[in-house]
């Protein structure tokens, strides 16, 4: 009796951290399509239920996988209490997170909540962990690199392209005067916009694709390794909370985003976007809980840096796309690498070909990047989950004697 | 005698706050609103988003415009004029950079948000322990 209420309690959890999941991954993913209107919410809510089921059930069971079998070393240690605990600091992970709008990965706070149990039980599998936590340096490295090379090389190319000039009407009609209805270009939509809104919705779906392959693990992942809950039956619940959370908290992030990516113009966000999503379908498929957050942040970082510190071709300046005295920030950090962010430096030995103001009055977009804020804000987005982690271990040692 | 007064303001309460305790504690002197953009932020959005801007000034004024708006309502309160200044960079090194042109700085104590403590650490305490001029700290 007593185990099957806990049963119940344990899938209940589990549908509370999937729920937020849904809420939580929505925003980021569609926002770009909805802010653009090229879907409502209710269908970008939709398609995120769907490709999150997709991702997960194709991929998602492999991270199912290590963090329920590999990464403890005896998968007994997932009793019912011993789950419910671990995912109550998933999901209070997820909760503390939103409240104060401290960017977390919840997949780095279920690892760290795992590997506390493990810990303290003596079970941990410091090979897999040790595995996952290269992959964590490793993957936001590749993230700033890539993004980098785009934003220094390639990004002007690609802000022409996506370009979306919205214009009335439905984007796409449907011309019936054949026997077959064929979608033709509504009134006044350009190519160029229909190419931009398609990416934009396209790059939401792989966005939710990624987080199903990544996240419903870290929902379901202690009730399926201990052989509690059937894998296939875990990912249908698991993502019909995913959906429930999509469809209500979902709706709401997609508009009031306290979220920074909605700092970045459509074109960044798309770059981003991609890049982490791929990286996060690529350790997942290899079962590697990838952290989004701070792979996003190091290509959204990496592709400013990349901007900010590119060469300025003549071309641009004559097309008037560049603002002449952003240029000089961008070259003068381009001369003095090593300098970047030494504002001193980089305002005395500007030329200010212009000479319009003091050049002191003048912002740089140099001064936008510097290695030590950036290294703040990754360890920064680390406290969660080591709080998760160290709570968890002092929980089961404590209070359980696992040991 | 202190002449020329440098305001580090930012979008929280308290820093409206700042900017009418400068006002009222320094009225005949000449007062520098400074707000600082694309300094650090929870996933490095903010200074991405304005190194990618098509004309970087723009972008910069675009995010100084509520808070200078609504510092210079408070000035109007205060029969006061002020110069506004809007700088990118870290909001530490930006006001230090810039305090030795003034006589004295106010700031305010903190922004009131988790997320700013974490990402950005406390500005005042260490424009305060590094400043070139006096400071007050406005609680």
């Amino acid at each position: 009796m007593l185990e099957s209420i806990l049963f119940f309690v344990g899938v209940g959890v589990a549908c509370f951290v999937a729920y937020n999941i849904g809420g939580a991954t929505t925003g980021p993913a569609f926002a770009p399509a909805v802010g653009a209107a090229v879907v409502t919410k209710v269908i970008a809510a939709g398609l995120m239920s769907v490709f999150f089921f997709a991702g997960a059930w194709t991929i998602g069971r492999r991270v199912v996988d290590t963090l329920g079998q590999e990464l403890v070393r005896d998968p007994a240690v997932f009793t019912l209490p011993a789950s419910i605990v671990v995912l109550f600091f998933i999901g209070g992970a997820l909760f503390v997170g939103n409240v104060f709008g401290v960017p977390a990965s919840t997949s780095m706070t279920a690892v760290g909540s795992i590997a506390g149990l493990g810990l303290a039980s003596g079970q941990l599998n410091w090979a897999v962990m040790g595995e996952i936590v290269s992959w964590w340096i490793v993957a936001p490295i590749i993230g700033f690199w890539v993004a980098g090379m785009i934003g220094r090389y390639f990004y002007v190319y690609l802000d022409n392209f996506i370009a979306i000039d919205q214009t009335d009407g439905p984007l796409v009609e449907f011309d019936r005067r054949g026997g077959v209805p064929r979608p033709v270009l509504g009134p006044g939509t350009t190519r160029r916009e229909l190419i931009g809104s398609s990416v934009v919705v396209g790059i939401g779906c792989v966005m939710a694709f990624g987080s199903g392959t990544s996240n419903i693990a870290n929902a379901i992942a202690p009730l399926v390794g201990s052989g509690q809950l059937d894998m296939n039956v875990g990912i249908v619940i698991g993502s019909v909370a995913v959906a429930a959370g999509a469809l209500t908290i979902g709706r709401r992030t997609m508009e009031t985003l306290g979220n920074d990516i909605t700092h970045l113009p459509l074109t960044a966000a798309i770059v981003v976007a991609t890049i982490s999503s791929l990286l996060v379908i690529g350790l997942s498929s290899i079962g590697v809980p990838a952290s989004f957050v701070v792979i996003a942040t190091m290509s959204i970082v990496g592709l400013g840096w990349g901007r900010a510190t590119r060469t300025t071709k003549v071309a641009d300046s004559v097309q008037g796309r560049e603002a002449p005295r952003a240029s000089v920030g961008a070259l003068a950090a381009d001369e003095e690498t090593a300098t970047v962010g030494d504002p001193t430096i980089s305002v005395e030995s500007d030329p200010d070909p212009i000479g319009e103001e003091e050049p002191e009055e003048v912002p740089a977009a140099s001064e936008l990047f510097d290695p030590s804020t950036t290294a703040r804000v990754v360890i920064m987005q680390n406290v969660v989950p080591i709080f998760a982690t160290i709570g968890s271990y002092a929980t089961f040692l404590l209070f359980f004697g696992v040991r | 005698m202190i002449s020329r007064v440098l305001v580090a303001m930012d979008d929280s309460e308290m820093g409206e706050r700042t900017l009418e305790y400068a006002l009222e504690a320094h009225p005949d002197a000449e007062t520098t609103v400074l707000y600082v953009v694309g300094g650090p932020s929870t996933m490095g959005g903010q200074a991405t988003g304005l190194a990618l801007s098509a004309d970087f000034e723009e972008a910069t004024d675009d995010l100084a415009r509520e808070v200078f708006e609504s510092a210079r309502e408070i000035a109007a309160e205060h029969d006061a004029e002020i110069t506004t200044e809007v700088q990118v960079g870290h909001p530490v090194r930006v006001i230090l950079n810039r305090a030795d042109a003034y006589d004295t700085v106010v700031i305010g104590a903190h922004t009131g948000s988790v997320a700013d403590r974490l990402f950005v650490g406390n500005v005042a305490e260490k424009v305060f322990r590094r400043s070139p001029v006096p400071v007050t700290v406005v609680r």
